[in-house]
């Protein structure tokens, strides 16, 4: 019985490696950095639910006040939906958190990884070898 | 005499209604029944431990150079973080055998006389028409997923594609106008349905190129629309993927 639950969850693994390495081919995240994450809180001003991926707008208010944009960027929405994302779940006007690996570049721009939704809920993001990014913890 | 022609105008009548229903539900040998299996429904790559990795491509060395270059710079590219755009970037959907390769789902219609194959991603839709003569590949104007003929050999759907553009590669892997995808479609006892592709190109390749890639059935699963659009990626001048960040953020 517990070999039984071995062979499975060393099945399962085996078939979310396989899913991760064809689903990297699909569209590259190396833009991204790997190493760091930005823990953002701000104004949702556009929720773009469209393929090949999802889309949050967000402006961010620094401690002097002034307002800087980032556009981040989600999964397919058909991956979204699969783990119960819905389009209506963000809307503009919505205050949330939102977790992003930024871009290398330095543009304001990043991978969303994890969302406090204006509700509460927190939701992450069925983002293809999530755990490859590095977390940086969240002051607040 | 009476009851004796009753039984029969009796007789007579269920061989109509047999004969009416074969027709109406299109009852054929190219549906599900004897040795075709049943594979209609949605299905999604699923790793099977006795489907070896797939080799590199068989390519003749001048053509295995140039995709070995190709595939260095790429990396090169991503590790510094400007990755080159795919044409998946550009809104265009893999064609050919790429579309078999997931890692969306997709579904499988067994229907009279075709056998159709709908991958989720871009919404591709590939037609295997059963039981007809391959064209002349001149004949076939190429397109993502070219013509493609097939027939049932037992248990195991034989599917034969030419017709893809040049433009239209898998891996990156280049080939010719003469590209000949043979699939072997099969059900194994573990329920896992296999697609073993063998690419014969003799202009590129040094020998055929076989590759088999599993699927596991998803019963509960139905497809969702997929529209590539207003895509935020795009190629740059130089090729590379960036993001067009929106300023104004409406």
């Amino acid at each position: 019985m517990i070999f039984d639950t071995q062979v499975r969850y060393v099945f399962f693994a085996l078939i979310m490696f396989g899913m991760t390495c064809t689903a990297l081919a699909h569209h590259s995240f190396a833009v991204y950095d790997h190493t760091r994450t930005l823990n953002l809180k701000g104004t949702v001003t556009k929720w773009q639910w469209s393929n090949p991926h999802a889309y949050l707008d967000i402006d961010v208010r620094d401690p002097n006040g002034v307002i800087k944009h980032y556009t981040l960027e989600g999964t397919s929405i058909n991956m979204l939906q699969r783990v119960g994302w819905r389009s209506n779940m963000i809307k503009a006007g919505d205050q949330v958190k939102a977790v992003a690996a930024p871009l290398l570049n330095g543009e304001p721009g990043g991978l969303l990884l994890e969302i406090t939704l204006a509700n509460g809920e927190k939701r992450e993001l069925p983002v293809p070898a999530a755990n490859t990014f590095k977390r940086t913890a969240d002051p607040e | 005499m009476y009851a004796n022609m009753i039984r029969q105008l009796r007789t007579f009548g269920l061989v109509i209604i047999l004969i009416a229903c074969t027709a109406k539900f299109g009852l054929s040998a190219q549906q599900p029944s004897g040795n075709i299996p049943d594979i209609t429904g949605s299905w999604e790559r699923a790793r099977d431990p006795s489907i070896p990795n797939p080799p590199q491509p068989p390519l003749k060395s001048q053509y295995l150079k140039e995709w070995q270059a190709q595939a260095q710079a790429a990396r090169e590219a991503s590790a510094k973080g400007q990755p080159i755009a795919e044409r998946v970037v550009l809104c265009l959907p893999e064609g050919m055998p790429g579309m078999m390769a997931g890692p969306f789902p997709m579904e499988i219609l067994q229907s009279k006389g075709q056998v159709t194959i709908i991958q989720e991603a871009y919404t591709q839709v590939r037609r295997i028409l059963l039981d007809r003569q391959q064209k002349p590949v001149d004949d076939v104007e190429p397109g993502f997923y070219g013509y493609s003929v097939g027939h049932w050999d037992g248990g195991t759907l034989m599917a034969d594609t030419i017709g893809i553009r040049e433009d239209v590669r898998y891996q990156n892997v280049p080939h010719s106008k003469d590209i000949h995808i043979k699939e072997r479609i099969s059900l194994g006892p573990n329920g896992i349905l296999r697609d073993e592709i063998t690419i014969e190109d003799p202009t590129v390749l040094e020998k055929p190129w076989t590759f088999t890639y599993g699927y596991r059935r998803m019963p509960d699963y139905q497809l969702l629309e997929y529209i590539c659009e207003d895509n935020r990626e795009y190629a740059d001048e130089k090729g590379l993927q960036k993001i067009r960040l929106d300023p104004a953020g409406r």
